[in-house]
């Protein structure tokens, strides 16, 4: 069940996301924006890789999926623009099922790269489909008029609500009894079968949600950005991203994510207002993936927070 | 009507023969000790009942209806469970947490019914002062007996040991041997060790295989005395 905190963060995350669309400045949203649909996405990786342990290198098909699902729809129907949003999600996570029962037959690292394999076929699909706008992406038309207004208005207190909601809902879904199942999948899947778990159901449970995720964070994102292009959609960044975050942070915690973020956000802001261009700050980002994974194999916010257990412990004792 | 059975259960790995057409009829409240040397294919058989291993020839049946092609997860909700030789607990869960999950859905228990069946199952296992600890934290007596918690708790009727008593002092094999009989009644125990005395008087009947077939079957005292028991299994 939910409890009160629980409720307090909810009613408190809707208050912010009001106040951060009334008060906050255009730039500042953008970026806004971008960091919140992340949060998202990488905490939706977390679920599938850290907590189910399905490691996979191909996420960034449901971003495209989410992207171009979001273009096709609002362009060709007389669907309002959040409407379609609400229904891109729901299409994926269903497309997603098939793909499932193709991918499930790999374990491990080859579930890992055939989802890579998976994206790369969908995105060569995009790419050589004149229909799909081919290399040179669509542009997001809603009914063939271009979007009026300011999305990232609209689109940042939903991707801030989302974000809240995502850990509360987590949180919850964590209490519960497929929660319980999770947990034991992500320290022992074969003993968690063992225990009675239809693993492979589980997993297919948790590929749609995630994938439906990704999708909808994705679909949020290119309301802001305007248009498309299969290069950009369905980059490998996407997982890159979502794997440093994850990773750095804490593989298979809820805190982890908002951690490497955090990171990520900082040090790139930090590095452009400076004046390095482009993508050095990735150099950086690499240098410190491979340290922690050195040093602080579990990810920063575990190794905090054991520090700080331990300098309890020594306080108690 | 026989609880589980198998008939001419085979399984080969390759061209080796791991288990060479057994067939065995157990019937509820029976407990059989499994016996052999090293490979003869005690484990094999218990993988080919838990279901974690498809015989290549045979049928397993239980209560007449054929479970053969159903898979693990299949199975322990069917009844049969297995405590495993090296214990497989959830290390970054509670005790509890261990224990609740295979109730959960081994035994497919509501949330309540779950919690009262588990606080049981923790009595019976001399686990519940320890309910709220990290299973990572147990020394090995206790992660034997929370691997055994967990098999109980999904409501076996077919309970699976596997070497459970491995590696343990005396002591602690008697105490371990106190919680399995408080497991018999209404039950098929069939409890794989090379440890004779924790067997004892806890098993009516007495299995031998060797090189993967079944060698003898019978009363515990009478197979423990046989001649031909001696000879393969103790090399005399």
């Amino acid at each position: 069940m939910i409890r009160t905190i629980e409720i307090v963060a909810l009613v408190l995350g809707a208050i912010i996301a009001w106040l951060a669309a009334a008060y906050v400045d255009s730039g500042l949203q953008f970026l806004l924006c971008e960091v919140f649909l992340l949060f998202i996405m990488a905490q939706m990786w977390n679920l599938l890789a850290g907590y189910a342990g399905q490691v996979s290198f191909g996420q960034q098909m449901f971003v495209g999926l989410g992207a171009y699902g979001l273009c096709l729809m609002a362009n060709n129907t007389g669907i309002p623009v959040w409407g379609v949003i609400v229904i891109v999600p729901v299409i994926v996570g269903l497309l997603s099922i098939p793909l499932g029962m193709v991918v499930f037959h790999l374990k491990h690292a080859y579930f890992a790269i055939g989802m890579w394999v998976a994206a790369e076929v969908v995105f060569q699909f995009v790419v050589k489909t004149p229909a799909l706008g081919g290399s040179g992406g669509i542009v997001l038309r809603p009914g063939g008029e271009m979007m009026q207004g300011f999305p990232e208005q609209t689109v940042l207190p939903v991707s801030l609500f989302l974000s809240m909601a995502l850990i509360v809902g987590l949180r919850v879904f964590l209490r519960s009894k497929l929660g319980l199942a999770t947990l034991a999948v992500r320290d022992n899947e074969a003993a968690a079968e063992a225990a009675g778990v239809n693993i492979w159901r589980l997993h297919m449970i948790l590929f749609t949600l995630t994938g439906a995720g990704t999708a909808l964070a994705a679909a949020l994102y290119y309301t802001t950005t305007l248009f498309v292009t299969p290069l950009d959609a369905f980059g490998a960044k996407w997982v890159v991203l979502m794997m440093f975050i994850v990773v750095v942070g804490g593989l298979g915690t809820l805190t982890g994510p908002v951690v490497g973020l955090a990171l990520f956000i900082g040090i790139r802001e930090l590095m452009t207002a400076a004046g390095y261009s482009g993508g050095q700050y990735w150099i950086v980002m690499g240098l410190l993936s491979t340290g922690v994974l050195l040093f602080l194999p579990q990810g920063l916010w575990p190794a905090f927070s054991n520090y700080v257990q331990s300098l309890r412990g020594k306080a108690s004792s | 009507m026989a609880l589980i059975s198998t008939e001419d259960v085979s399984r080969l790995f390759g061209s080796v023969c791991a288990v060479d057409r057994v067939s065995v009829e157990l019937n509820e409240g029976e407990s059989v000790g499994l016996i052999g040397p090293n490979g003869a294919g005690k484990t094999t058989l218990l993988s080919l009942l838990t279901g974690s291993l498809k015989p290549t020839r045979g049928k397993i049946t239980m209560d007449g209806i054929d479970v053969t092609m159903l898979p693990v997860f299949a199975r322990v909700t069917a009844g049969i469970a297995r405590a495993a030789q090296i214990p497989q607990t959830f290390n970054r869960l509670t005790v509890r947490e261990n224990v609740l999950l295979p109730a959960y859905f081994g035994a497919q228990l509501s949330q309540h019914d779950a919690g009262v069946w588990v606080d049981e199952v923790l009595e019976m296992t001399d686990l519940f002062d320890r309910a709220g600890q990290q299973a990572a934290s147990l020394g090995l007596l206790d992660r034997k007996r929370l691997e055994l918690a967990k098999a109980v708790a999904s409501k076996p009727r077919v309970l699976l040991l596997d070497e459970v008593a491995a590696g343990l002092t005396e002591p602690e094999i008697a105490s371990i041997k106190e919680v399995v009989k408080r497991l018999q009644p209404g039950r098929v125990i069939i409890w794989v060790e090379h440890i004779p005395f924790a067997l004892q008087g806890v098993c009516s009947r007495l299995l031998v295989m060797d090189k993967g077939a079944k060698l003898l079957d019978g009363p515990f005292d009478e197979v423990w005395a046989s001649d031909v028991l001696q000879s393969t299994y103790m090399g005399m």
